[in-house]
């Protein structure tokens, strides 16, 4: 059976260990690592579009900056923080032991640092220079750095697609008695709809990457076009996989921010039928609108339609779920601690992600946007001013639980302000410069361009100064924070019914669900006999 | 209260509308209307920038409004009311973002179907993208270009291709893109609608030289069209004309050219120092296989791999002894 070393030590966290708990903070600590990384080389890019000309990069070592600033963000970062949530809370949040493959667990936590390793290396030998999306032939015929960066994404990918089948069978299998899928916690069902997107997408592209591998390796002729290879192939491929990505990216932030909003609104999750509903919904439709990322490309102008009526009516269901939340604070009494400002910060960004969206769905608007500093702006929105406000909505709201130790307020305060200002300052002047003309990706523009530019670069760096407070913040509170309760919030969802840390196998006694997770305000609220909390591990 | 609340509404409403009215109207967020397309893209642009207005100050002035209003007082350690959902709201706000996007979408497919027509007998430009420059062919008088005219008022069908990797013809004040893949020809139909000089950006990434991959397209009467067209042909086989056509300027400093391109080294007094660069190579053959083999000597202080291999092919071997003769008479 799984077997627990010596528990209460930091060196587990280095070491092969099998309690989800564990392997979900070698998680998140492994790809905050690699955010900051991933942020310092969008700082190498800010300095260097600080102005236009050439005074800090070349063109060839900014797209590789460029490159692996994107992949270290999304595959490293965002994918698996997010992955990291999932282990730590779903056994907790379900009233399971642990998740239902253990040591598959461990092994898809232990592929992450050498597949980072693997795509940092890729600077050594030349860089990976054809950005996130490796379009061919440019990845082709590019230096030996992209067959590392393609190999750190097939294993990256492998991992995600191990992290899914666990997270699938642990829902399915290992619930609490009185658990129904009704009353599931709503980050549950984002990470459910998450993990079938991954099932669905990732062999796609890992199956893509070997494609591309094998090109660049062995000389097969996949996408070579003089032998009647396809360059738009690859494009299909990338896009099926990377578009639902966002999906994969999201669905879990908007279940943080779903579990954020009752507690601190003291009242019911409105709408949680449909909140859950419309994060299958958005999963399904996720995998239908890939090619709207190629509606300037080579392939048949017939075939747009169909993906730009799909890529529209996800709008529905966004706008469902960002209704149900205003609904959720309308009436409330609502605290503002620091989770829940990030998680207000993360709707009122994610919304002018959302809306720009349609613009970008209209072919006609699309075909001056796409691939501008527009969509830069746009997906940042998502992205940053959406998963990583609700990742950190969600590190603020699950520490005390994680540490045992409460986090300082004022800090946090500080964190949300600097952050939420340096977003809107660094990706907002984007919208203006990708319209009036700006291509992405470039590590030149023309002058007119220079006060958008400007903006931007101070946006930025406030940005990476809002790390600071946030870093000096969990250092010192998990070193010597005041010791939290089991249940700090009040809140009602089962990983709050046991104590702080939570015990090796989480529960005493597994708890029997009786209620739904977010009945605050009415008279018997507790889901679950508190379970009596041993001594924490 | 149902009536105060019915009254409010009703002028939180026109406020929001007034708001999107204005800010689609007033927005002046794009370079100029230079083609006819881009004035159906804009209005468009305009119709999506008033609805996201309208919803983009409805929720965030709600949540404004509820951090306001519903922050817990001092004191108050209750609970807020247990609402779990209102079925006819819900039904609601799914109702009409859906009513919304139907709108929007059948509003976008007229004006795609409308910006996507030639027309009658529209003029044909190839347009060959190659890292990193553009050139320019216009089939009915079979002549290659370095610039790109077009007479104002005409359509035009672009048919767009890559000799090497993805590149994307991008005209902003056209309002439209199109990728220039290898191996297929993509079609934009265009009719400008200004006279003026506009520039041309590639917007795929296409390796080192993609932020200076541009060039410009010269908008003008037919009659200076018509002349240029003349100048052109006239001017077919001249080296210095070549030279640009070739797409040389785009990164070559030349100052008979007046080319700046500074991705590879300057040409300019190139006689002087190309006699016995290359080990035991006069300064003819060497210019000659810089030409048609770049990387087999590169000079020191750039790159190789990024000038392209295919002026064998693209050049007859007059052209080149021209060319080569050309760069060496440069002071």
């Amino acid at each position: 059976m799984t077997t627990y070393p010596a528990t209460g030590t930091w060196r587990r966290y280095f070491s092969w260990n099998t309690d989800h708990k564990v392997i979900g903070i070698q998680y998140i600590v492994t790809s905050f690592v690699f955010f900051i990384l991933a942020g310092m080389l969008a700082m190498l890019m800010r300095a260097e579009l600080r102005a236009p000309g050439s005074d800090l990069l070349n063109a060839e070592t900014y797209n590789q900056v460029m490159t692996n600033h994107g992949s270290l963000m999304i595959f490293l970062w965002i994918l698996p923080v997010v992955a990291g949530f999932g282990n730590y809370l779903i056994p907790l949040m379900i009233g399971a032991r642990d998740m239902a493959f253990p040591r598959l667990n461990a092994l898809s936590y232990w592929l992450i640092p050498p597949a980072g390793l693997i795509m940092l290396a890729s600077f050594f030998v030349g860089g990976a220079e054809a950005g996130w999306t490796a379009y061919v032939p440019l990845s082709i015929g590019g230096p030996p750095g992209q067959t590392l960066w393609a190999v750190s994404v097939m294993i990256l990918g492998i991992s995600a697609i191990m992290g899914a089948i666990n997270f699938v069978t642990t829902v399915i299998t290992m619930r609490a008695p009185g658990m129904t899928f009704g009353r599931l916690p709503l980050f549950v069902w984002g990470m459910m709809a998450t993990s079938l997107l991954v099932l669905s997408a990732t062999p796609v592209l890992t199956a893509g990457l070997v494609l591309v591998a094998l090109d660049r390796v062995v000389g097969t002729q996949f996408f070579t076009v003089a032998s009647g290879g396809d360059p738009i192939l690859w494009q299909n491929l990338f896009w099926f996989y990377s578009h639902p990505a966002v999906y994969i990216m999201i669905l879990p932030a908007m279940g943080i921010v779903s579990e954020i909003f009752p507690v601190f609104a003291r009242k019911p999750i409105f709408g949680y039928r449909m909140i859950a509903l419309s994060s299958m919904a958005i999963a399904v439709l996720g995998l239908t609108v890939w090619a709207h990322h190629m509606f300037a490309s080579g392939m048949d102008p017939r075939l747009r339609v169909p993906y730009m009526v799909s890529s529209m009516v996800i709008a529905v269901p966004t706008g469902i779920k960002i209704f149900s939340w205003l609904a959720t604070i309308w009436y409330g009494k609502l605290r503002l601690t620091t989770p829940m400002l990030f998680a207000l910060g993360f709707i009122s960004m994610f919304l002018i992600g959302g809306l720009t969206g349609i613009f970008l769905a209209a072919i006609p608007v699309d075909l001056h946007v796409t691939d501008t500093y527009f969509v830069v702006a746009h997906l940042h929105f998502v992205l940053f001013g959406g998963s990583v406000s609700a990742v950190y909505a969600g590190l603020y709201y699950w520490f005390p639980k994680i540490t045992g130790r409460m986090y300082d307020e004022k800090t946090g305060r500080v964190h949300f302000v600097a952050n939420f200002v340096g977003t809107n300052l660094a990706y907002l002047p984007m919208f203006a410069a990708g319209l009036m003309g700006m291509p992405r990706r470039v590590a030149d523009y023309d002058p007119s361009f220079t006060s958008y530019n400007q903006m931007a670069t101070l946006g930025g760096l406030i940005l990476a100064l809002s790390t600071l407070p946030f870093l000096y913040n969990a250092i010192v509170s998990w070193a010597r924070g005041p010791k939290a309760a089991a249940n700090p919030w009040s809140a009602l969802t089962l990983e709050w019914q046991t104590s702080s840390p939570p015990p090796t196998e989480n529960f005493a006694e597994i708890p029997v669900v009786t209620t739904d997770p977010y009945a605050y305000g009415e008279e018997s609220s507790l889901t679950a006999e508190p379970a009596a909390a041993p001594a924490a591990g | 209260m149902k009536e105060r609340t019915l009254f409010l509404s009703a002028i939180v409403a026109i406020v929001l509308v007034a708001l999107g009215f204005l800010v689609a109207s007033q927005a002046n967020l794009m370079p100029p209307e230079a083609s006819t397309r881009a004035v159906e893209v804009d209005q468009l642009f305009r119709v999506l920038l008033g609805v996201s207005t309208v919803i983009f100050f409805l929720v965030e002035g709600a949540l404004v409004f509820a951090v306001l209003r519903f922050r817990k007082r001092a004191g108050d350690d209750r609970d807020g009311p247990p609402i779990h959902g209102n079925t006819s709201l819900e039904i609601l706000w799914t109702l009409i973002p859906t009513a919304i996007v139907v709108v929007i979408g059948v509003y976008s497919f007229q004006v795609l179907m409308s910006i996507e027509n030639p027309g009658r007998s529209p003029r044909i430009v190839e347009i060959i993208g190659r890292q990193f420059a553009w050139s320019f062919r216009y089939p009915d008088q079979d002549l290659a270009t370095s610039e790109l005219h077009l007479p104002v008022g005409q359509s035009v069908v672009f048919q767009i291709t890559s000799e090497d990797v993805i590149h994307s013809f991008w005209v902003p004040a056209f309002r439209g893109k199109r990728d220039a893949t290898p191996g297929q020809v993509s079609e934009m139909t265009i009719t400008p609608r200004e006279i003026g000089v506009f520039p041309i950006r590639c917007a795929e990434l296409c390796g080192a030289g993609h932020s200076i991959m541009t060039s410009q397209v010269v908008v003008e009467s037919q009659d200076a069209f018509d002349g240029w067209l003349a100048q052109q042909q006239a001017l077919a086989n001249d080296p210095g004309q070549l030279f640009l056509t070739m797409g040389c300027g785009g990164c070559h400093i030349l100052a008979a050219a007046g080319s700046t391109g500074t991705v590879g080294p300057p040409l300019d007094g190139l006689a002087a120092r190309a006699g016995g660069r290359a080990p035991s190579e006069d300064a003819a053959p060497y210019v000659e296989e810089s030409i048609l083999e770049p990387d087999s000597f590169v000079a020191p202080g750039f790159q190789p791999g990024l000038m392209p291999k295919n002026f064998g092919q693209r050049l007859t071997p007059e052209q080149l002894q021209a060319l080569v003769a050309f760069l060496l008479a440069q002071p």
